[in-house]
């Protein structure tokens, strides 16, 4: 499973997303309802769901149900795995990547 | 797919790329200075490959710059294995002499693979580090600072969304 692979990819393709990382952004201040983030983002609740369920299933946030309200509630531990050294030696080898994948393709076409 | 049980998600990464060049390309875009020097760091930093002898125990050295003129050391290594045209392994834990390294901001092992690929070249780059945690237990009393960027950065993200919608 690409999971097992590399369990961060997950959570940095959730947080590609601009209205997840406004989530996180948003849930870094406290917990909030679903019905009030999805308002703050101008989504109608089932558009928005998939987001929360996104950032669910990634971990990186985890929510509750009481009454008819779900609450929403940054996994802090989760997050800081993006702000760690790993993330950040990943980030360099991707960019790495980038640059060779470009420079051997822009220079193949006129040989 | 290939797994490599020895590899460790908290220490370990890995990087799998199509890459639509021929195999021959990609490695000497790997192995010759000058081409190295193009895409090894991100512009706007300028790239200087001083030492590049692609010989097993060779060295493997770059230094980097802003402005062109003035350069500071980047890369001190020297390659471990490799096989022409499909594997190169380089580790910063020996400098370019030898000599066992400390280096910042934590020691590695690169496993670089070149394959035939019907679109061009698999590429893979398999990075092995060090144990950081000594490391991240000195960066644990600024942790609260660091997880503070991130939340930092992401509030100022999602205000200016707020402020756009």
């Amino acid at each position: 499973m690409a999971q097992y692979l590399s369990p961060l990819d997950d959570v940095f393709a959730a947080l590609a997303d601009p209205t997840r990382r406004a989530v996180v952004g948003v849930l870094g201040r406290g917990p909030a309802s679903v019905g009030v983030l999805a308002q703050s983002a101008s989504m109608t609740l089932p558009s928005f769901m998939k987001h929360v369920h996104t950032l669910e299933r990634c971990g990186l946030i985890r929510t509750s149900k009481s009454g008819r309200v779900r609450t929403c509630t940054l996994e802090r531990e989760r997050l800081a795995v993006v702000d760690g050294w790993l993330a950040e030696q990943r980030e360099v080898w991707e960019g790495r990547t980038d640059r060779l994948e470009q420079f051997v393709t822009d220079h193949e076409e006129s040989p | 797919m290939m797994l490599d049980p020895d590899l460790d998600p908290d220490l370990d990464l890995r990087i799998e790329r199509t890459i639509r060049a021929p195999r021959p390309r990609v490695w000497r875009a790997w192995t010759d200075p000058l081409e190295l020097a193009r895409w090894w760091l991100p512009a706007p930093m300028h790239c200087r490959v001083d030492l590049l002898d692609v010989v097993p125990g060779g060295a493997f050295v770059t230094s980097m710059s802003e402005d062109g003129v003035t350069f500071g050391p980047h890369l001190d290594a020297c390659f471990l294995v490799v096989e022409p045209g499909e594997r190169i392994v380089f580790t910063n834990a020996l400098d370019s002499r030898w000599r066992p390294a400390d280096p910042s901001p934590v020691a590695m092992t690169a496993e670089i693979t070149f394959r035939d690929h019907p679109e061009g070249t698999d590429y893979r780059a398999v990075v092995r580090h060090a144990d950081a945690r000594s490391r991240s237990q000195h960066e644990q009393l600024g942790f609260a600072d660091g997880w503070g960027t991130v939340t930092a950065q992401l509030a100022a993200i999602s205000e200016a969304a707020e402020e756009l919608a």
